[in-house]
């Protein structure tokens, strides 16, 4: 009896501190592809984001002493298992990090009913940068349309796109699609011709009826919103038909070095627009070596650490850190909940200060977020391939949001009617 | 409407004489590709009745491991020659592993240990190579890189030597396997088994040792496959979608045909181009080849529902 006694005691005692334990847990959930067509876009991306949440654990006890738990689950990009695996983490995730345009859009109402935020940094459906309507996803530091508009901001610097012939070469996939409704309205309003050129999932590495269509048409330009598989495709189809590398453009998920080191020189001049820009000499990256990669802590390997996507992850991680470090903050708790992560989400302020502090500096521009603005509108800057690595070819671009704010709104507000009963955030204005 | 569907495409090909030549071509070496990547499944299926669901996935298997094997330190060549150990390896242990005791089995039973055996494949492929997309050791294997251009009708016609490799390497493998299995022993067994299996077995050809070689030829072509797209686009596990590109040209062809294989290939191959180019586009937006070629295949099925070229199963009851 005696024995029995203390084995209660003992097992009562340790499920106190396990729970305890598993209360200073963030629970972070991201909902990976590290398998399938598109995998090779995606590791890199997803070891930046790990490695950043373990070199916060390693060095700092986590955030706020809150351990990260940064669970991975494996989607493949399927969007079926996208939503499997929110479904499966949703129970103790403060936060779903969907991945995938096609997935962001499935679990974007469940996520307005289960209160969760989603943070899709660069990615997802381009309206929800209406925060009022969106109130529980954020698109951060940028999202598409942003990215459509830079782009066609950058072609105009060489004169007017009246009368030019703009071709759009894109995944058959609601991730190639969202730009479309922009890119037609400046189509409309700057007098150019956009040519929408869909690839199917099947045909991404064999695009020679595609850029048969290029040769036929001669656009002025290419703008490829790319993925996984399909941008080295595109841009050996590019070299191949010798299209003029200087006037092919990707969106931020179309400039992987190691699709560009498929074809080395002959891709020099292709341009990306980025959000974020490597810097291997950053201070954060020497910990990330460090204290990560070298103690062995890492899946990533040396020559993917110096590549866009690498850093681009880290910076992903850093924005989520940020957030919970807010929210952290203005709560006075370190456990913070999936409804005090949405506070600090929508309270980012990422200055040049703060980047200089986290060691970050130049990594990505500074951008501020509010309840109205869940997407910050941060700009980007336009990438150049040099024949072995990606270098700044721009200036700081920033997108004209007030050009099609009109549009956001519009296409949030159709968004919630469509899928009504859709909660709004009453108590934030246009203005807040 | 009707002007677009009938007289301008037509005339776009006369105008544009040179364009035309481009598409064929990009057609012809399309269509190579598929025939090869059909052949694979057809050699399996004549054989053994196996519907070979790993074809995709061997594709890549073999492309990761050349790849692999070269980024080891192993010279170009010698990597060819010991990848060709790696699927002759995977051939007998698919054969003893998973084929040997599902022998008598219906053949949906084959056809799931198939799926099987993919996605094993896919998740120690993942294990050993990555996910990562991989160069294809293109030049170190000594195939040629660059064009050559043409002026045809005072036009422009650009010929990659890298295709026109694809093109000569591909229709002397498939000569080279025409000639095996037409002319020696190992190859007349295979089409002996592929007739009647029980007459086969009774005469004394061992069902084994033709498993383990149909399977370690469509290791071969699957090599041979992986290098050809692999150069094209970089090796990663996005090159076994290129696998269900078989699918329609199995339809059209049969899927006991060898003949059928090569001959459904280029006809998907080109026509798809053609359609894509001078009608999808155009009229439909584009990115029919996703469904043109089933399309295709599901017309003549309804024709001849053993494809072009397969063997009309009469069944007496």
């Amino acid at each position: 009896m005696k024995h029995f006694t203390k084995l209660a005691a003992a097992a009562a005692l340790g499920t106190v501190l396990g729970t305890a334990a598993v209360a200073q847990e963030l629970y972070t959930p991201n909902l990976a592809y590290r398998t399938g067509p598109f995998a090779a876009t995606g590791i890199p991306l997803m070891n930046g984001q790990a490695d950043y949440m373990t070199l916060l654990n390693e060095r700092d006890g986590g955030i706020g002493g809150a351990k990260i738990d940064f669970e991975e689950c494996e989607t493949g990009y399927s969007t079926e298992k996208g939503v499997e695996c929110y479904e499966k983490t949703k129970g103790k995730a403060i936060v779903t990090q969907p991945w995938s345009t096609g997935i962001t859009l499935q679990v974007l109402p469940k996520t307005n009913v289960d209160q969760i935020p989603i943070l899709a940094p660069g990615y997802g459906f381009s309206p929800m940068a209406d925060g009022k309507v969106f109130q529980w996803a954020f698109n951060v530091p940028s999202g598409y349309w942003d990215a459509a508009d830079m782009i066609v901001q950058y072609l105009e610097q060489d004169g007017s796109l009246e009368g030019k012939k703009i071709a759009f070469l894109h995944l058959d996939h609601p991730y190639g699609k969202e730009p479309l409704p922009l890119l037609e309205k400046l189509a409309g309003e700057k007098g150019f011709e956009l040519l929408p050129i869909p690839v199917g999932l099947k045909e991404m590495q064999n695009q020679s009826a595609q850029w048969l269509q290029i040769r036929r048409e001669r656009p002025d330009n290419v703008v490829m919103w790319g993925w996984g598989a399909m941008n080295a495709g595109a841009i050996t189809e590019a070299v191949k038909t010798k299209y003029p590398m200087e006037n092919f453009i990707g969106v931020w998920w179309a400039g992987h070095d190691a699709d560009l080191k498929l074809v080395g020189d002959d891709g020099k001049g292709y341009k990306s627009i980025s959000w974020s820009f490597p810097n291997p000499d950053a201070p954060v990256m020497k910990e990330l070596k460090e204290r990560v990669f070298d103690a062995g802590l890492s899946q990533s390997n040396a020559e993917e650490m110096q590549g866009v996507f690498y850093g681009r992850g880290v910076v992903m991680s850093m924005i989520l850190s940020e957030a919970i470090q807010g929210a952290q903050k203005n709560f006075g708790t370190a456990e913070i909940d999936a409804s005090q992560l949405r506070w600090g989400l929508e309270n980012l302020n990422i200055t040049e200060e703060r980047l200089a502090e986290l060691g970050m500096a130049g990594m990505v521009p500074p951008f501020s977020t509010s309840c109205a603005n869940h997407t910050g509108h941060s700009g980007g800057w336009m990438l150049e391939w040099d024949g072995s690595k990606f270098v700044k070819a721009s200036d700081l671009l920033t997108p004209n949001t007030a050009g099609y704010s009109d549009l956001i709104g519009s296409a949030a507000s159709e968004y919630a009617t469509a899928n009504a009963p859709w909660a709004v955030n009453e108590e934030c204005s246009a203005t807040n | 409407m009707l002007n677009d569907i009938f007289i301008a495409p037509f005339v776009d090909m006369f105008t544009a004489p040179d364009f035309l030549m481009q598409v064929l071509w990009e057609g012809l070496v399309s269509g190579i590709l598929y025939a090869l990547i059909a052949l694979g499944f057809v050699l399996i299926f004549r054989s053994s009745r196996i519907f070979n669901f790993a074809q995709g996935i061997m594709v890549v298997f073999a492309a990761l491991s050349l790849v692999g094997l070269f980024a080891m330190g192993v010279p170009a060549w010698i990597s060819v020659g010991l990848t060709l150990g790696v699927m002759f390896v995977l051939a007998v242990v698919i054969e003893r592993v998973v084929l040997r005791p599902l022998v008598g089995q219906p053949d949906i039973i084959l056809f799931m240990a198939t799926i099987g055996i993919t996605l094993f494949l896919i998740g120690f492929g993942e294990t050993i190579f990555g996910g990562e997309n991989k160069v294809m050791i293109t030049e170190e294997l000594g195939i040629p890189t660059g064009d050559t251009v043409l002026e045809p009708f005072d036009g422009l016609l650009i010929l990659q030597h890298l295709d026109i490799t694809v093109v000569v390497v591909a229709t002397l493998l498939v000569l080279g396997l025409l000639a095996f299995l037409n002319y020696t022993q190992m190859g007349r067994a295979i089409r002996a088994l592929g007739d009647d299996h029980q007459a086969a077995l009774s005469v004394g050809i061992s069902l084994q040792t033709i498993w383990v070689l149909v399977w370690f030829i469509a290791g071969i072509i699957a090599l041979v496959t992986g290098i050809a797209w692999g150069a094209r686009a970089g090796v990663s596990f996005a090159l076994e979608v290129i696998a269900y590109k078989a699918l329609p040209v199995l339809m059209l062809g049969g899927l006991e045909s060898i003949t059928g294989a090569i001959v459904g290939g280029l006809m998907i191959g080109i026509l798809e181009k053609l359609f894509e180019i001078y009608w999808g586009q155009p009229l439909l937006g584009g990115n029919t080849e996703t469904w043109f070629a089933f399309v295709l295949a599901l017309i003549v099925l309804l024709f001849r529902p053993q494809g072009l070229f397969g063997e009309r199963i009469i069944e007496r009851v």
